[in-house]
């Protein structure tokens, strides 16, 4: 029975010789919204890489839906920190969503009306129906990252991973963040994502995953993210009161 | 000189068609290079067609005993070279500290200064048909003779062909590396794919325009297109339109003077293009873009006067 989206073994990861991730044993339950909280450098973004294969590991490997990444790549979408493609390049919100569509083509195979049909419809979830003929390189923040969310969901996976997809948005697009995630979790989709805000995890996530360079804890959000797995997470003591009131 | 006179002319049309064709495949593949930050790998490509050229003749001659002079040996030759220079630079960056800048100059000189001892070596040699290859450092436009032309035409266009076979692909990839391999294309196939592509644009140009000004006919057309466009295809297409005009012009002008030659002259009618696009270009040019503003505030001033 499969009951795990995603299941990572013993995966370390080393920068050179440096240990980026030790012995990572990362469960996600299908029908989770798993949370990955750390300190800076914890490797949060580097466990996510490793996992989908963009990262090289140590050690270890990653199973989805108890397969190969590679015979299961169309159930699985990835959302990178929107800082890390250049925004100048010479392209629409549109044709930059279309390309969320481009694995399930294959090689060779071109965009039709189809495509550019989902790509729409995605862009109408994420609010950005409107910017669909716009430049990217004219977007703010929060909308380079609905436009990244509207291709991940263009491809319509089973397993969501998002990293930061709340970093230095506004509010009219986090809200539109959250409205997906809401829907995303109503069809009973997994998602994992890298977050920064404590204060906000409850309310986005049932699953966490509290890392810095190991797993410190990781399971349901009610037993899991408490004032002592935080404290150890972050490295601070547990009578840093102002810090720790996010725990539940 | 008329238009009638210079297309009447057989050297003339050859120096005229030949470099047009040089001028578009380079400035529609030299895009790629310039989107993905690369635009230096032509610099190192093209030095290193020189001993690639060099080696292929050598061989031609003294292996298989036939002419060295043939273009599509040559051809042959140079790519190999040059791919195998531009992993050198890109294996120095990833294995040590060295930065990929540093690399290149030192994959760079290292080809150049082996094909500057090959030719010293050609030239000291009893090699038939061993005039001319010195016109690869600066080159000689008007040495194109029609097989030099047709193989251009026919590999550049193969180039062109494969760009567009692979046009998703390579957007892909050119725009977000990581995405392409999570959505399951092989970044290493779409990379040997694309170089291999934007090493044909470059050893086809090296023998008329010279290996040092090569460069400007990958990096200059695209630098330009890219002030007027704002998708990849209109890039690439204005980017090659750019390269082949530049080329056909600065051609004419340098026979029309007479005594000019023509790969510089060409490189400064590109550079006159890359100016005008940096000065006159709607959306991203500082000269517009303040005239723009300066309009709108000067409305908004009259609006808000007018209406208490």
């Amino acid at each position: 029975m499969t009951t795990l989206a995603c299941s990572s073994t013993n995966l370390s990861v080393a920068y050179r010789a440096e240990p980026v991730l030790r012995n990572v044993d990362f469960q996600v339950p299908v029908g989770s919204v798993m949370g990955i909280v750390g300190p800076n450098g914890a490797g949060k973004s580097t466990l996510m890489k490793a996992l989908l294969g963009l990262v090289k590991p140590l050690t270890g490997q990653a199973r989805f839906f108890d397969q190969p990444l590679a015979k299961v790549r169309q159930r699985v979408g990835y959302m990178p920190q929107s800082t890390s493609v250049d925004w100048d390049f010479p392209t629409t919100v549109a044709d930059v969503v279309t390309m969320g569509t481009y694995g399930a083509l294959g090689w060779l195979r071109r965009p039709g009306k189809r495509e550019r049909r989902l790509a729409f419809t995605a862009l109408e979830q994420t609010g950005m129906a409107d910017f669909a003929t716009r430049q990217i390189g004219e977007l703010s923040g929060g909308q380079r990252q609905r436009v990244f969310l509207a291709r991940t969901l263009v491809q319509n996976p089973d397993l969501y991973f998002l990293d930061e997809p709340f970093q230095g948005i506004d509010a009219k697009s986090q809200q539109a963040m959250v409205e997906v995630l809401h829907t995303l979790r109503q069809a009973g989709k997994t998602v994992v994502i890298v977050h920064h805000d404590l204060a906000t995890l409850v309310d986005y996530c049932d699953h966490v995953t509290l890392l810095n360079r190991r797993i410190v804890a990781s399971g349901q959000v009610a037993e899991t993210f408490t004032r002592s797995a935080i404290a150890t997470t972050y490295e601070v003591s547990e009578d840093q009161a102002a810090f720790l009131e996010f725990a539940s | 000189m008329s238009l009638l006179e210079f297309f009447a002319n057989h050297t003339y049309r050859m120096v005229f068609f030949g470099t047009m064709t040089i001028g578009l495949v380079s400035g529609a593949l030299g895009s790629f290079a310039y989107l993905r930050k690369q635009s230096l790998v032509s610099d190192v490509v093209s030095h290193a067609a020189l001993p690639g050229t060099l080696l292929a003749f050598l061989v031609a001659v003294t292996v298989f005993g036939v002419d060295g002079r043939n273009t599509v040996g040559l051809i042959i030759g140079a790519v190999i070279v040059g791919t195998i220079a531009v992993l050198f630079a890109n294996g120095v960056a990833n294995t040590t500290k060295i930065r990929i800048d540093s690399a290149m100059a030192v994959s760079l000189t290292l080809f150049f200064g082996a094909g500057m001892i090959l030719m010293r070596v050609i030239a000291n040699g009893e090699y038939p048909g061993k005039g001319g290859i010195q016109d690869y450092l600066f080159g000689n436009a008007s040495v194109i003779t029609t097989a030099d032309l047709y193989t251009s035409v026919v590999t550049g266009g193969l180039a062109i062909v494969v760009m567009l076979v692979f046009w998703k692909e390579f957007a892909l990839r050119t725009f977000d590396p990581g995405h392409a391999s999570v959505l399951g294309f092989n970044g290493r196939t779409i990379d040997v794919l694309m170089f291999t592509t934007i090493v044909i644009a470059i050893v086809i140009g090296v023998k008329s325009v010279g290996l040092v000004l090569m460069v400007a006919f990958v990096v200059t057309p695209p630098a330009a297109a890219r002030q007027w466009t704002t998708t990849l295809g209109s890039m690439v297409t204005l980017a090659g339109i750019f390269g082949a005009v530049g080329s056909g012009v600065g051609a004419y002008l340098s026979i029309a003077w007479g005594n000019v030659p023509t790969g510089p002259l060409i490189v400064l009618t590109l550079f006159a293009l890359f100016v005008l696009s940096l000065l006159l270009s709607p959306r991203r040019s500082i000269v517009m873009t303040s005239l723009t503003r300066l309009r709108a505030r000067k409305q908004l001033q009259h609006q808000l006067e007018t209406t208490p």
